[in-house]
């Protein structure tokens, strides 16, 4: 018996080395599988990971190791003609990866492609209302104009991803781009692989071959870098990051607040809504229930963001004080004991749900009355974006908010201004910040995103901002891989490096 | 027997139609995909595009008419998710799990009525404590962390099997071993049972007094007997399996019909709701239909 366990060990061992792979190959373990490839979809971020700057290039891409400047990538300059006209010169030598070559009919396809009414691209989300049109000056020349004028176009553009002129307009199932990976196999369910291009018109990147697999479970993310089985993880849970030597941290570009929908009392008071920010102890999240390198928030976007303003300051935690407030308010009528919910979002991050009763906890200890209610994201998100529902409670609403893109105006409008789809003021100087700093360029761009910030957390106080928080990526021990506020939505291969 | 599997097609068909009726319009009650399609700073006019584009602002009545008309034509809709037939979605999903269900139910019933009899003919000795205590601990361990603990040791510490995943045979073991522990835990108490109350038969007490050995009493004179109520079980824990394992394809990666369902419902793809579950329902159909027809065979007085 004892020599038939031996044997089986022997036999299981060896075919456990199969699993070895070249050198150069890497795998990597993604936490959602792909449900398309479509390169106009790229912004999503399981989509991103695999397909953006790998297999699909964009004109220009936003470079968060040089402090998130804009710099070129299919577009090797560009020049503001007036008139909402944005002029772009092309790079020359370039092919998509079914051997065509690349020039200005290609983009102008692609922007066509991208915010045609027949295929809901997401990427055209980031254009908003803003109608593009693109015309081919010459083939390495394309002019694409912006209706309204819109000054943040060359960053836009690291959204827009290229694909042949040639390319249908519906979704497809094998993308050709100009990048220096191609997709030639996808496995539903089970793997993704992109292979290295020869013919590619940059650097040449370190990794061959890079296998995508997909486990929901951060736990076996993690078992399999640590197995041998993986070589990145970007994405695990931080009760799995427990090896110093593998697993780092990296803001991932979310932000975690509370929405407060100021039109119902008592929240239409500034003083409730003082008491509310004074009343949470964020300095207590940060390394118990959130991990270290969790940051106290006083905007909505991440310091790596234009505009960022470093004269914020993070509220104290006064729980006597709120207490004061909340007595001031009540003494001039406002309903300040009505109860309040409460809404988190099921598995929204690790440990959600306990970050959600310490919350509900303080609160209730600086004298308000908090239910709460932890909801799935569909039902959440009911509560959360306009229309909001007649004779709705008080409510705060403890959500997540995600900009990557280096730019306010991706997020200002939809959560402050008051045609905003989740913002929950209505304030004529917050409206007309946004309105002037989304037309203005340059450093008068940064300083009125810098006014808005500060208007909206000292001034208006629209909500309770709390944590901006980072991520967690197992990397193996022979790759060199430095996850950044980019890992959240992309995974450039050409990063990734061996250490011998 | 032809009149007899005739008759049960019939009535099989008639719940299957029913399933479809009543699952299209409660999946639609759980509210619009565009929500949850489309990213939350969408605009409005993307959103009625896409709305159009999905048929999603025709009347309810029109949206099942179509869906009907579409069926008849063996087309089960595309998946709003995944841009392509959902049917395909689903069957891809499915050979897994049917695969994951026929290896793991063969070894549960082979192992289980084996040592199911010896148990009851055993019955109280240390052999039968022992296989009693360890299928008990099997039927009421959760299975999630047994294939967490699974993964720790057999993949990390030992290094001996895949963490997860899909591709040769042993890529097979964790899953189907994870997937083993509770029926064949039920199923043995099962077995155990019925052939205790079988073995004191007076059938079994006039073939000892005869001079028959034990293992043909044992397994020739009293299993077929006692097998009525354990091929129930079966079969309740087989469709169990044909629904997908949700936990076990979600900790190792595969790819099965269980997880497919939660996501779609979760995403409201309801095209490949729809196809997940006619395609289930079709084979749990399947499946009772063959377990009626064993039940004949293994009780003569059924055919009666």
């Amino acid at each position: 018996m004892k020599g038939m366990s031996l044997v089986l060990a022997a036999l299981l061992a060896s075919t456990a080395g199969a699993f070895a792979q070249a050198n150069t190959d890497v795998t990597i373990v993604l936490g959602e599988e792909l449900d398309l490839v479509e390169p106009c979809m790229a912004t999503r971020s399981n989509i991103g990971r695999v397909i953006l700057e790998n297999v699909s290039e964009t004109l220009t891409e936003l470079d968060m190791k040089n402090g998130g400047q804009v710099a070129g990538r299919l577009a090797e300059s560009w020049e503001d003609q007036g008139d909402g006209t944005w002029r772009f010169k092309l790079r020359q030598n370039v092919k998509f990866s079914d051997g065509t070559a690349f020039d200005a009919e290609d983009v102008k396809h692609s922007l066509e492609r991208a915010t045609s009414p027949e295929i809901s691209c997401e990427s055209s989300r980031y254009f908003g209302d803003t109608k593009l049109s693109a015309s081919v000056v010459d083939p390495t020349t394309v002019d694409i104009k912006a209706e309204p004028a819109q000054p943040i176009l060359p960053l836009l553009m690291s959204v827009l991803t290229i694909v042949p002129a040639e390319t249908p307009i519906e979704f497809t199932r094998q993308p050709v781009g100009t990048g220096p990976y191609v997709l030639s196999s996808w496995t539903p369910g089970q793997s993704i692989v992109l292979d290295r291009r020869a013919d590619y018109w940059g650097q040449a990147p370190a990794v061959t071959k890079a296998t995508y697999v997909f486990r929901s479970d951060s736990a076996v993310r993690a078992a399999m870098v640590q197995a041998g089985e993986a070589d990145l993880a970007p994405s695990i849970s931080v009760l799995d990051a427990t090896n110093p030597a593998t697993d780092f941290s990296y803001p991932n570009s979310e932000t975690m607040y509370l929405r407060v929908d100021t039109s119902v009392p008592p929240m239409n008071d500034k003083r409730v809504r003082q008491a509310l920010n004074m009343a949470i102890d964020r300095a207590a999240f940060i390394g118990s229930l959130l991990p270290e390198g969790t940051e106290p928030a006083v905007a909505i976007v991440p310091p790596t963001t234009l505009g960022w303003n470093p004269d914020i300051k993070v509220p104290e935690f006064d729980p006597e004080g709120a207490k004061k407030l909340l007595e001031e308010a009540k003494a001039d009528g406002v309903p300040v004991d009505t109860p309040i919910e409460l809404i988190g979002r099921t598995d929204n991050y690790p440990n959600a749900t306990e970050v959600n009763e310490a919350l509900q906890a303080m609160l209730q200890d600086a004298g308000f009355t908090v239910n709460l209610r932890m909801l799935e994201v569909a039902e959440q998100e009911k509560l959360y974006s306009k229309p909001y529902l007649e004779g709705r409670p008080p409510q705060l609403l403890s959500v997540l908010h995600d900009n990557a893109k280096g730019d306010p105006v991706f997020s200002a409008f939809f959560k402050y201004h008051s045609d905003g789809r989740q913002s929950g003021i209505s304030d004529p100087k917050v409206d007309d910040l946004i309105t002037r700093a989304t037309a203005a360029t340059g450093e008068e761009r940064a300083k009125l995103w810098s006014e808005l910030f500060a208007t909206v957390h000292d001034e208006v106080v629209a909500d309770v901002l709390l944590f901006h928080m980072v991520g967690f990526a197992r990397v193996a021990e022979r790759i060199s891989f430095q996850p950044t506020i980019a890992t959240n939505s992309q995974l450039q291969l050409s990063e990734i490096g061996f250490k011998n | 027997m032809l009149r007899f599997a005739r008759k049960r097609m019939l009535a099989s068909l008639v719940s299957l139609v029913g399933l479809v009726i009543l699952v299209f319009f409660l999946v639609r009650l759980t509210g619009d995909p565009t929500d949850l399609y489309l990213p939350i700073d969408a605009t409005d006019a993307m959103r009625e595009q896409f709305r159009a584009n999905n048929g999603l602002n025709d009347p309810l009545v029109t949206q099942f008419g179509r869906y009907v008309w579409d069926l008849l034509h063996l087309d089960f809709g595309d998946s709003i998710r995944r841009a392509r037939p959902a049917i395909d979605v689903v069957l891809e999903a499915f050979v897994w799990t049917l695969q994951l269900a026929v290896i793991t139910m063969s070894l549960v019933a082979v192992s289980a009525t084996v040592l199911g009899s010896l148990c009851a003919f055993w019955a109280g000795r240390l052999f039968d404590r022992a296989v009693t205590f360890v299928s008990l601990i099997g039927a009421s361990a959760p299975d999630f962390w047994i294939a967490i603990v699974a993964i720790v040791l057999f993949s990390i510490h030992l290094g001996w099997l895949p963490t997860s995943g899909t591709g040769g045979w042993q890529f097979w073991i964790l899953p189907v071993s994870v997937l083993f522990i509770r029926p064949f835990g039920l199923i043995v108490q099962v077995v155990r049972g019925s052939m205790i109350g079988t073995l004191s038969s007076p059938y079994v007490k006039t073939a000892r007094a005869k001079g028959v050995k034990n293992r043909p009493i044992i397994f020739v004179h009293t299993l077929r007997n006692a097998m009525l109520p354990v091929v129930t079980v079966m079969g309740d824990q087989a469709a169990a399996l044909l629904n997908g394992a949700v936990v076990v394809e979600t900790i190792f990666g595969f790819p099965g019909v269980g997880k497919l369902m939660i996501d779609a419902i979760l995403q409201r793809d309801f095209n490949v709701i729809l196809a997940a579950i006619m395609v289930t329902a079709f084979a749990i159909f399947l499946m009772n239909l063959l377990i009626d027809l064993a039940y004949l065979l293994l009780d003569p007085r059924i055919r009666a």
